[in-house]
């Protein structure tokens, strides 16, 4: 009668054969995996910009719901001492940011970016300001005015009026936006737009855009879901902005976008003149452009050819989150 | 007489036909209650508190990666209704077709087709957004193509499957000559160390089950689904010894022998069943890495569950090889059933189902075993062999767990 007592020989061979036998099975479980890259051939899903932007074939012009955003009023004269007169509502809106996709966003006037807000030199700009929202709000505008206009200190509570009047200088391009705390909230929530200053001496004719990026938080984690121009992401991917060769193009281009550090304009096909925040007739010669939030400027090109030429971040992922569009030249 | 007598009968159950239908009354009533309250209870719940907006997350369920396309099949785990109106993938809008409503109802699916030019080997995340804006994400580790129906896959899991549950079984059979030679109270000693074992892969098995549930969606309920996998595998186990008692191998209603042994041998085979899911979910999702590990690891692990079942049967005098072969298919063959079941459905609510079937079954046989060890060990359940040969059971299944 023997006892088992401690590990015979033929236990521990028992014991280490699954082990001994597994290891070139092991290595067929690995080699298996390898060839699978052998199959991955030729299948390339649908490729190119086109397809981000759905089935939706490119239609030049679309629908005008965006124009007052895209198309500014004409410049005026310079005539000091002229009062321009704006009226800004506040408004809880709920705004569409992509296509099937809406966001509760707090706006001037029912859209983000808010309404483009236009000076000559030297006007007295009066802007009337209500807040119908359920928080309270200023408009704080980039440019030189008294401190006491500069919608800081004056918070506007829901249901109150404040009457911002100031003279419009200097000349260039500026924004305006909210400037109540938590900042980035009121900001990120779509309390921004477009304030544009002409100069004494008017610029040459052209056909002027205004641009406005900006980016929306949908899911509240802190970082952008979509990024944008003026309106819904792919806008102008799915409406090209049409432009004619022969005038030149001036886009008022503005930096709005929250959580991002930088964002940036990238034009395909051409090169553009660059005049940062427009105050000076200074420019560079380019077709990427920069912009920290608040940074503005006024692009001008001149289009050498025809055709349907891109514009969009060149940060790949805010292009690919909706900041992108085309521009369709035509003689 | 028998004419009035029957008049009778039929006057008493005549008084008794609306007896029955006021019986139906006060369900009739309940469910107006609550209808009434779930189409006008909104305005009551104000009185009290304000509902959030709905989370309105999906819940992924699972990712095929075609070569040139991705789908993902998407459900509604929450009570309102959602709709789905992008889909990322890597931070990047894409175009996509659904196979499907956009609108889901609670938890109905749908699946969403993108042509994609995916890179093998490279991490890839997927985000799903509803209509207002909420991002639900699935990160894949590395992508590779999910593995279709074939058969030199299917023929691959059965090897490991059998690699996996058989062959350690087999070879823990092999013990059974040196357990025939050993006092009757390291016999005891096995046995307890048989339950441990069990113990062990009980609570190991609940533990999983209950980790699993907790990244469910709430609305399906995963807890139960654990309940209830726990108890169908334990009363259902209770159910087939009670017929194997019937069968006369017992003695005053306690299963000894090649009934305990069978017993023994499907828990561990139900168990064995969540090993192979393991297993088969690893390689489904190009984590070929973890699920070689979980192979050798298992293997190992397994040896000790073959001394298991040879521990009730040492005290009988013969056991035909045949009938050992019986015991160790029914231990190791679900290995092979759960790979297949991974590497082809994975399927989350299943694995809670599995695991939960895999504890109760676990620990019902445990049950068993102690009533084994109590009636037939010398010193009973308090001996010192018994309690020591438990605390081994535990104790090698913890080591040789450390492995995978």
């Amino acid at each position: 009668m023997s006892k088992s007592r401690g590990v015979t020989r033929r236990q521990l061979i028992v014991g280490a054969a699954p082990i001994a036998a597994s290891v070139p099975f092991a290595g067929l479980a690995l080699a298996g995996g390898k060839q699978r890259e052998a199959t991955h051939l030729g299948g390339h899903g649908v490729a190119g910009h086109a397809a981000m932007i759905g089935d939706e074939v490119p239609a030049p012009g679309g629908p005008r719901d965006l124009d007052p955003l895209t198309y500014p009023a004409p410049a005026l004269p310079h005539r000091p001492g002229r009062i321009r007169e704006y009226s800004l509502v506040a408004q809880d809106v709920d705004i569409e940011v992509a296509k099937g996709i809406t966001y509760p966003a707090w706006t001037y006037n029912g859209t983000a970016p808010g309404p483009v807000i236009r000076a000559t030199e030297d006007d007295i700009l009066r802007v009337d300001f209500v807040n119908g929202g359920s928080h309270p709000h200023t408009i704080h505008f980039h440019g030189i005015h008294p401190a006491d206009m500069d919608g800081v200190f004056e918070i506007v509570e829901p249901g109150g009026r404040f009457v911002y009047e100031f003279p419009a200088r200097p000349y260039g391009m500026h924004l305006y936006h909210c400037h109540a705390t938590p900042l980035k909230k009121h900001i990120h929530k779509g309390l921004y737009g477009a304030f544009i200053v002409d100069p004494p001496e008017p610029r040459p004719p052209a056909q002027e855009l205004v641009m406005v990026m900006n980016g929306f938080d949908t899911d509240g984690d802190g970082e952008n879901n979509f990024y944008a121009v003026n309106g819904p992401a792919f806008y102008y991917a799915r409406y090209p902005i049409r432009v004619r060769r022969s005038e030149t193009v001036r886009i008022y281009l503005a930096n709005l976008t929250e959580f991002d550090l930088i964002n940036s304009f990238h034009l395909h096909g051409d090169f553009f003149r660059y005049y940062r925040t427009g105050s000076t007739d200074q420019f560079d010669y380019t077709d990427t452009v920069m912009l920290c939030q608040g940074e503005r400027g006024i692009i001008e090109i001149d289009f050498a050819n025809t055709g349907r030429f891109m514009f969009h971040a060149h940060q790949s992922e805010f292009a690919e989150l909706g900041w992108m569009g085309f521009f369709e030249v035509e003689d | 007489m028998e004419a009035r007598s029957v008049a009778e009968g039929e006057e008493r159950r005549g008084a008794r036909a609306p007896g029955r239908l006021w019986a139906l009354v006060p369900i009739l009533l309940l469910v107006a209650v609550v209808s009434l309250f779930s189409a006008r209870g909104g305005s009551l719940l104000e009185l009290v508190g304000d509902n959030p907006p709905p989370a309105d997350e999906v819940d992924i369920r699972r990712v095929e990666l075609s070569p040139g396309e991705i789908s993902i099949r998407v459900t509604n785990p929450q009570r309102d209704e959602l709709t789905i109106a992008a889909v990322t993938v890597d931070d990047a809008i894409v175009p996509y077709e659904v196979d499907g409503p956009s609108t889901l109802g609670r938890l109905r699916s749908t699946t969403l087709v993108v042509p994609y030019d995916w890179v093998e080997d490279e991490p890839l995340a997927v985000g799903v957004t509803t209509s207002t804006g909420i991002q639900t994400t699935e990160e894949i580790a590395a992508a590779v193509e999910t593995p279709g129906p074939s058969a030199a896959g299917f023929f691959g899991y059965a090897v490991i499957g059998f690699l996996v549950g058989v062959v350690p079984v087999v070879l823990g059979l092999l013990w059974l000559p040196s357990l025939r030679r050993t006092r009757p109270e390291w016999l005891a000693a096995f046995m307890a160390l048989t339950g441990g074992l069990l113990t062990f892969l009980a609570l190991d098995a609940l533990a999983e089950a209950l980790e699993l549930q907790a990244v469910l969606p709430g609305a399906l309920g995963g807890t139960g689904l654990v309940l209830l996998g726990v108890g169908a595998s334990y009363l259902g186990l209770t159910f087939v010894s009670q017929r194997f008692a019937a069968r006369g191998e017992s003695r005053g209603g306690v299963l000894g022998g090649l009934a305990l042994a069978t017993l023994v041998a499907i828990g561990i085979g139900l168990h064995n069943l969540g090993e192979g899911l393991a297993i088969g979910t690893s390689f489904a999702l190009g984590e070929l890495t973890l699920g070689t590990f979980f192979i050798v690891g298992f293997m190992v692990h397994n040896l000790t569950e073959g001394l298991g079942i040879a521990a009730p049967i040492a005290e009988r005098a013969r056991v035909s090889l045949g009938r050992l072969a019986v015991l160790a298919l029914i231990a190791g063959a679900p290995t092979i059933v759960g790979a297949w079941i991974g590497g082809y459905v994975t399927n989350d609510v299943l694995a809670v189902l599995f695991f939960g079937l895999a504890a109760g079954a676990a620990l019902q046989v445990v049950v068993e075993v102690g009533r084994f060890v109590a009636r037939r060990a010398p010193g009973g359940l308090t001996s010192g062999y018994v309690v020591g040969g438990f605390l081994a059971g535990i104790t090698v299944m913890y080591v040789t767990g450390l492995l995978v």
